[in-house]
């Protein structure tokens, strides 16, 4: 349950940690509780925007309200009882009655009063003046003095006489002189062991393994510390853990987060982009002109290219008829996240009026627009050299010419399905869109193309499921074709790498209009007004419109006032937990003011002055003084080797720690370092990494499911099915862009981490690697585990408790106990479905999930059901099998419902019923029944075969459902498919869930909800309609936890049976009392937060 | 199984509680003078009136909060039917589709429009409804939910809903978080946020489906957006787990998961307490020891055993169709009964009442599924003295089109579509707006969903405008500055 309890890591008295770090409390106060009171009933009277300023009193500003109005000072700080406005809303006077037709709610009189109890707090430190009238659609000079806007000035480096401690690099002369102006003092260096837990998972957001952080503890070197920054920023895990921070900002993700969140599998090399940039120290500039513009400044650079694909991250909805608005929509997307992540401005609020506070005109949100206004989706770009390519299209053409006739073939059979199709697909556009999609391309405006291909993507998606409407013989002739096709693939050239990309539509932009403001004509391309008021200098290029080159060379120049100072406070703000500006995609008003202006634009200027390079400014930071500070106030930890000091405050320090509290609570300042939660990723490779499990190759590459101990960054993130374990600790929605996560505490998180199969799967593993690499003594065991998860030797009371538990968690475990706990599958949630589902690899499938036979099994007639996720198919021609009654002989009995593999004598990943039993004629044999619906891995389908017997009377028919699961607009797909099978595959077979019995045939994935059923099931009785057990159902397991994973839900009894083997080999109460100690470990505070 | 107990031996056995949390106010009494007063004043008095409270309440943002002004309804249940259910065919009755059945709409009517479907100039479907007046109030409701129209006298019908979305995914998205695109708070969420909740052992807000489908969208439809995710909904699950892993784990003892809950909480003591100014820690020892608070309170809270069978035949649950609503309509009054802020129930989930073809067959299952259930929720909240103050919605994310669709369904419509209140300070047997005469847009007393949010928001005593949280710098509002509530359905004047 998401509930109950939330705090910030910041600071337990704010009472939830939003998105953006906190204001100081009165700000927040102010903006979230006064000022909307202050704009609800006041202003219309009371402000520079009323038709008439009533009493000469305006309350937008703080200065106006100490001024007052006619009848003197609205307020007087902290006194609510001399301020004349808590005297008129509170209605003690009826003759200075505010509002003057209503009454405040008491509740609204008690928040104003409260607020001028606080001194009433304006929104932003200092902003104290005035805010004058800005006309609409005019910038005053007053708004081009605002800090983010001046340019990036040199400053000189603070002077710090006689310090009283350690200054490593001049960020810590920033950070001390504004310690010393407030009477405060650095905290003293953190230990070596907690600097090393702190650094590697901010550099590569992994546990440093014990080995490493002896390596470091004993190096006494005096740059020790600054190798050890070398290597980790050297490491190739560093861009897989900081891509991610980069991720978030461009609303990344891998599906379409519509009611369709169809996986998008060529992604990935974005995500991949970004990891390499990092990893190379891709100078920031150059990343940003890529992303923006690579089809214009880079065109010959493929690799460059794959940077635009931060165009297509964004959402899409696969079958919206609203052509144009979703054009619109993408648009708006795109404008929105790039200036939100390259600007670091919010532009939103001026899509429909000139912002209310910053100077963003609504002209400037179009203006901005215009950029991208020209833009084209494109998917038939690759990932290829012009040698490359050249090479493919000659062999290409030496497959074509091979296979010619097979493809006119197979045209000609699709031909007349393909033009019903099309037709009625281009039909469900109204009138205006398919004019647009019928002209040839040629005649098109630059507009209509653009809305003309957005449509046509989902006349594509109904073409590419064009074999689902063949029947009959053309269907059968066509599968053979197919078939037939892949003996040229000697032939055939291995695809190019498909890059999913963005170019100009031409070199003539589409008019850009404000909407319902026509009348203005179209709108330039320009940045915001208060930088630049001009419109943008664009040189067209031959077939684009160079709009992008302008705004990504504009955004790069080194004068440009907010590029590096974004981004060198999100550097910072990744590192301590906050930004020196708090809100780091919007240097607004509603922003505050950076808590150390001179030190933010020192790094802005040394960043561009040292090539724009990352790597650079991550180790100066993290080889300052302040990072290097303890987070720590109190007592210290428990020693490694002496190693870990005790974190009390020096003699020589001046102050109490609790008046530095008191003085700066939040810790602005930095007079310590933030301890912080880790986010969702590093928890997860951080259980990976000290079970053990995780596996560091290969690096890149297509994405893999929750199940593959891979890292994080490389998981499939589906908008709409989000990952258990990611989703409750934060992860951000990739719709917009985030620049900084929520960090919550709730129950949800605790019973996911201690009561899921997958933490209990995750706490054997950590078990058995001590068992395999500490076989010796649990004493040993213990420290080892200590050191794998918080990095530290145990301190001899907590080995002795440690000890202690693992000892009485023995006497408590009983022998049934043990067994159950080492369940040889796993039970994990399949994507798009609630509850768990057995995971089965092939090597399990083989043994493990048995339903001894009984009477109550069907021998006749039948229905097998299931749910299932295929990972992998067969390379070869076995098949991986979903449930079976067969040892796979093909001269026994028996049956089997299966997945075909890549080598299918009929199609791959394909459903097949396979009897081997008595035909229509007599004989005893095998016949295989195929389904011809495609299965695509990794996705979640629900499938059923329903099973006619063959009789004299008519022939036998199984009919064959698939439903995908991940779109409920995809129809349930039907075939029936006739066959002579009269009986005979009865046996006495255990039924076995996921294998047969056979060393081959195992299935790879998740199945679930398998029903078996008497009788060949209507449409309406399958458990799509009904899910539960009927007086049909012979067996239904659902691998749910209640009443146990192996218990059949039916009436029947037909449970399936714990294979001995694997219980005798678990049904060992010290290994499971010594997972039971690794499962507390992993739930431990010391495990998720970095001190 | 239960925990409860044993947690409070753990927490009076663990380390000097008492005294901790004296520090721990003494602390923030400190800290308190330096950064405003705010947080700490409602800290002290909620822990002063909560002495005995853990200390997990010290930092809860779901504690009860007062409205913006007096609440008429303190609870509300939404009921979803996700697809678009008809309003031509339930509560909207237009005899001009039977004079005009087989013709095309007149182009005034279409001109401009889009649907999903592109049947903007297929015929007019006439209903096959028999209408009927119900009530002193006599609202004509169509036989299709003759049992909800027995509570006409508690309905205020709204005729003149529109959305934007002409999709599922974007209505379904509009209705839930005021967008039809994503990535903003639900209304649940934003209620949860606004009001807190006055359970704290069960979640504020609760969401239920009729089947495994996917609600169109997934659970963001329920999500808390860029709010932190304490705020969003919880589903609870039909089966032996009504909240995902809240069941010790097969085939361990409640013994052996004690005794490592025990470790677990000694290891983080020892953390704790060198960390003293780091209340997060405190805040995820509680969060473990509410989680179990809550093993304790959620499994009775969906206990159907104690409903007698009178009860269970009120909302239909005998009659094989009914039983799955009707269970989670009489979920959702117990829910209600226990302080539980927002629960939502989706009928049809995965977009089943989309009647393209054969309008006939897929309303007429999806009402024998829902209508005795939604007539007994009514009639047993006000048995029981809760209807006055819980608020029950019902609706879709749009309606569906007076033109046919494949001969004999409907196509999306969200240019005009009914939703119904009752309860929570709803005047009922009133109608409010009206869409023309085919029912294809809304014309009279237009209620977009900007407007119906309001509206509910302001039954709880909520401002739309006035519930703001800071995203980005912008004071975000669940209606996205639109909207204002409709004040008639508590019978005021406009």
């Amino acid at each position: 349950m998401k509930s109950l309890i939330s705090a910030s890591f910041l600071c337990g008295a704010t009472i939830v940690s939003a998105a953006a770090a906190p204001a100081p409390a009165g700000a927040a106060f102010f903006e979230s509780k006064v000022r909307p009171l202050l704009v609800e009933h006041c202003f219309k009277c009371h402000s520079h925007d009323a038709e008439k300023i009533k009493g000469g009193l305006v309350l937008d500003s703080r200065a106006g309200v100490l001024q007052g109005g006619d009848t003197g000072p609205a307020i007087v700080p902290g006194q609510p009882g001399q301020s004349l406005l808590i005297k008129a809303v509170s209605g003690a006077d009826k003759d200075l009655q505010m509002p003057p037709k209503t009454k405040l709610a008491s509740a609204e009189v008690e928040t104003l009063r409260q607020w001028v109890k606080m001194g009433a707090p304006w929104s932003g430190t200092g902003s104290q003046t005035s805010t004058p009238k800005r006309a609409a659609g005019k910038i005053t000079d007053e708004d081009r003095q605002w800090w983010a806007f001046q340019p990036v000035k040199p400053v000189a480096v603070p002077a710090i006489r006689n310090p009283q401690s350690a200054i490593r690099n001049d960020i810590d002369r920033f950070i001390l002189a504004k310690l010393a102006d407030a009477g405060l003092q650095p905290s003293p260096e953190a230990d070596r062991v907690t600097l090393a837990r702190r650094v590697y998972f901010d550099l590569v957001g992994l546990p440093p393994k014990p080995t490493e952080i002896d390596e470091f503890v004993n190096d006494r070197s005096a740059d020790a510390y600054e190798k050890l920054v070398d290597r980790l920023l050297a490491s190739p895990r560093h861009g897989e853990k900081w891509a991610r921070h980069w991720l978030d900002l461009v609303r990344f993700a891998e599906s379409d987060g519509y009611k369709a969140d169809d996986f998008r599998p060529h992604a990935w090399r974005f995500r991949d982009y970004v990891v390499k940039a990092f990893n190379d120290d891709k100078p920031y500039h150059r990343f940003v002109q890529e992303q923006l513009a690579a089809d214009e400044l880079f065109a010959d650079n493929p690799d460059a290219l794959a940077g635009t694909a931060y165009f297509r991250a964004g959402i899409y909805e696969y079958n919206n008829r609203d052509v144009r608005g979703q054009w619109q929509r993408i648009l708006e997307d795109i404008t929105d996240t790039t200036a939100d992540a390259f600007l670091g401005m919010g532009l939103q609020c001026a899509r429909c009026h000139d912002h209310k506070f910053d100077p963003i005109l609504q002209k400037d949100y179009y203006r901005f627009q215009a950029f991208f206004a020209p833009l084209l989706p494109r998917d038939d770009l690759t990932l290829a050299t012009p040698a490359e390519r050249a090479g493919h299209a000659v062999k290409l053409k030496q497959w074509n010419e091979a296979t010619a006739d097979i493809h006119t073939e197979i045209t000609k059979l699709l031909a007349s399905v393909k033009r019903n199709t099309e037709k009625s697909a281009i039909e469900k556009f109204i009138e205006d869109i398919r004019v647009m999609m019928n002209k040839p391309p040629g005649e098109r405006t630059p507009y209509e193309h653009q809305i003309a291909e957005l449509a046509y993507r989902q006349v594509i998606y109904d073409i590419e499921r064009l074999d689902t409407k063949l029947k009959g013989e053309a269907k059968d002739r066509v599968l053979a074709l197919r078939k037939k096709l892949t003996e040229f693939d000697a032939l055939k050239p291995a695809p190019l790498p498909t890059l999913i990309a963005a170019t100009d539509v031409g070199p003539v932009a589409p008019a850009v209009f404000i909407p319902k403001k026509e009348s203005l004509g179209a709108i330039p391309a320009g940045f915001p007004t208060v930088l630049d008021e001009k419109p943008a200098t664009v040189k067209p290029f031959a077939t684009s419109t160079g709009r992008r080159a302008a705004l990504a060379q504009w955004l790069t120049q080194p004068s440009n006032p907010l590029t590096a100072r974004v981004m060198v406070n999100r550097l910072w703000q990744w590192h301590f937990g906050r930004g020196l500006a708090a809100n780091a995609s919007d240097f607004g008003k509603l922003g505050e003011k950076p808590s150390h202006p001179e030190l933010l634009d020192w790094l802005a200027e040394r960043f561009v002055a040292e090539g724009w390079s990352l790597k650079k400014l991550h180790r100066l930071i993290v080889t300052s003084a302040t990072y290097r500070q303890r987070s720590q106030t109190g007592a210290g930890e428990g020693g490694r080797k002496g190693e870990r000091e005790i974190a009390a405050p020096a003699p020589s320090h001046p102050l109490t720690l609790s008046t530095a509290h008191l003085k700066d609570p939040e810790n602005r300042l930095l007079w310590r370092f933030p301890s912080r939660r880790l986010e969702a990723e590093q928890i997860r490779d951080a259980i990976l990494s000290v079970t053990g499990e995780l596996k560091l190759e290969p690096v890149g590459g297509p994405s893999t499911d929750a199940l593959t101990p891979r890292r994080t960054i490389y998981s499939k993130i589906l908008r709409n099915a989000r990952d258990p374990i990611l989703d409750v600790f934060d992860l951000a929605e990739s719709f917009n862009s985030v620049a900084q996560r929520n960090t919550t505490t709730t129950p949800t998180q605790a019973l996911l981490l201690f009561n899921s199969q997958m933490m209990l799967r995750h706490a054997r593993a950590f078990a058995s690697r001590l068992d395999q690499e500490f076989p010796s003594s649990d004493d040993e065991m213990i420290g080892a585990a200590y050191r794998l998860a918080f990095g530290r030797e145990p301190r001899a009371a907590e080995k002795a408790a440690a000890l202690k538990f693992v000892g009485e968690q023995m006497k408590r475990i009983g022998a049934a106990e043990a067994a159950a706990s080492a369940k040889p599958f796993a039970a994990e949630k399949m994507p798009y479905r609630d509850g768990v589902a057995a995971v089965v690899t092939p090597e399990i499938g083989s043994e493990t999930l048995l339903v001894p036979d009984s009477p109550t099994l069907p021998k006749a007639d039948f229905t097998i059901e299931a749910a299932i996720l295929v990972r992998t198919v067969d390379k070869g021609g076995t098949v991986r099998t979903i449930a079976a009654k067969w040892a796979g002989d093909n001269k026994k009995p028996g049956w089997g419902f299966a997945v075909t593999g890549d080598g299918s004598r009929r199609k791959p990943r394909t459903l097949v019923m396979q009897f081997i039993g008595t035909k229509l004629d007599g004989s005893f044999g095998e016949d295989a029944i195929f389904s011809d619906q495609t299965l695509e891995l990794g996705r979640p389908y629900f499938v059923a075969a329903s099973v006619r017997l063959a009789t004299n009377k008519e022939p036998g028919e199984v009919t064959f459902y698939v439903k995908d699961l991940a779109n409920d607009d995809e129809p349930i797909s039907i075939v029936n498919v006739p066959h002579s099978i009269t009986g005979g595959f009865a046996n006495t077979l255990s039924l076995q869930i996921g294998g047969r019995a056979a060393r081959s045939g195992g299935f790879d994935g998740m199945i679930d909800d398998v029903r078996l059923s008497t009788g060949a099931l209507k449409q309406d009785e399958l458990l799509l309609s009904h899910d539960a057990a009927t007086d049909k159902t012979a067996g239904f397991w659902q691998f749910e936890s209640r009443p146990n994973a192996f218990k059949d839900s039916s009436a029947s009894g037909n449970d399936i049976r714990p294979p001995a083997a694997a219980a005798k080999a678990a049904a060992n109460a010290r290994t499971a009392a010594l997972a039971d100690f690794c499962h507390a470990l992993l739930n431990a505070n010391e495990f998720v937060y970095v001190d | 199984m239960s925990l409860f107990t044993s947690i409070d031996r753990m927490t009076k056995s663990g380390c000097n509680q008492v005294e901790w949390a004296a520090s721990r106010r003494d602390f923030l009494a400190k800290a308190g003078a330096g950064f405003g007063s705010l947080a700490l004043t409602s800290l002290l008095a909620r822990d002063a009136a909560a002495a005995e409270a853990s200390r997990g309440d010290l930092v809860n943002p779901l504690a009860s909060k007062p409205p913006h002004f007096a609440p008429r309804a303190r609870s509300v249940v939404f009921l979803f039917m996700e697809g678009g259910p008809s309003h031509l065919d339930t509560f909207d009755p237009k005899p001009a589709l039977k004079r005009h059945a087989g013709k095309p709409l007149p182009p005034s009517f279409t001109k401009g429009l889009i649907t999903a479907m592109g049947e903007y100039d297929s015929p007019v479907f006439p209903d096959k409804r028999e209408w009927k007046q119900y009530g002193q109030s006599g609202l004509w409701v169509s036989d299709w939910c003759r049992h909800a129209g027995e509570n006409a006298d508690e309905m205020c019908i709204l005729r003149s809903c529109w959305a934007n979305g002409i999709v599922h995914s974007n209505g379904v998205c509009q209705m839930n978080t005021g967008s039809i695109l994503a990535g903003r708070p639900s209304l649940g969420a934003w209620v949860s946020y606004g009001l807190g909740t006055v359970n704290q052992n069960l979640p504020a807000f609760v969401v239920m489906q009729d089947n495994n489908g996917t609600v169109v969208n997934g659970p963001r439809n329920w999500g808390a957006g860029f709010m932190p995710a304490v705020y969003q909904g919880t589903r609870i699950l039909p089966g032996s787990e009504p909240i995902a892993n809240l069941n010790t784990p097969e085939g361990v003892s409640d013994e052996r998961q004690l005794g490592k809950l025990d470790f677990l909480n000694s290891l983080n003591r020892g953390h704790a307490s060198a960390r003293a100014s780091q209340t997060e820690l405190d805040a995820r020892i509680a969060a473990y020891e509410l989680a179990f608070r809550m093993q304790a309170e959620a499994p009775d809270a969906v206990d159907l055993s104690k409903e007698t069978d009178a009860t269970r035949r009120l909302y239909g649950m005998e009659d094989k169709d009914s039983a799955t609503f009707g269970r989670m309509c009489l979920l959702a009054r117990r829910l209600v009964e226990r302080g539980v802020r927002f629960v939502q129930l989706y009928s049809g989930a995965g977009s089943k009442w989309d009647a393209h073809s054969d309008i006939e067959k897929n309303h007429g299952e999806r009402f024998r599924e829902t209508d005795r259930a939604v007539a007994g929720l009514l009639k047993d909240l006000k048995s029981r003295g809760l209807l006055d103050t819980t608020l029950v919605v019902w609706g879709g994310e749009f309606g569906r089109t007076p033109m046919s669709e494949k001969g004999n369904g409907r196509d999306h419509n969200p240019t005009g579509f009914t939703m119904w209140m009752a309860g929570g300070g709803v005047k009922g047997g009133q109608v409010i707006g009206a869409t023309d005469e085919f029912g294809l847009h809304a014309v009279e007393d237009r209620l977009h969903v900007h407007d119906l949010h309001a509206t509910i928001l302001w039954l709880m005593g909520l401002k739309n405008l006035g519930l703001t949280y800071n995203y980005k710098g912008r004071p975000e509002n669940p209606t996205i500055n639109e909207g204002e509530p409709c004040v008639k359905v508590a019978g005021h004047a406009a």
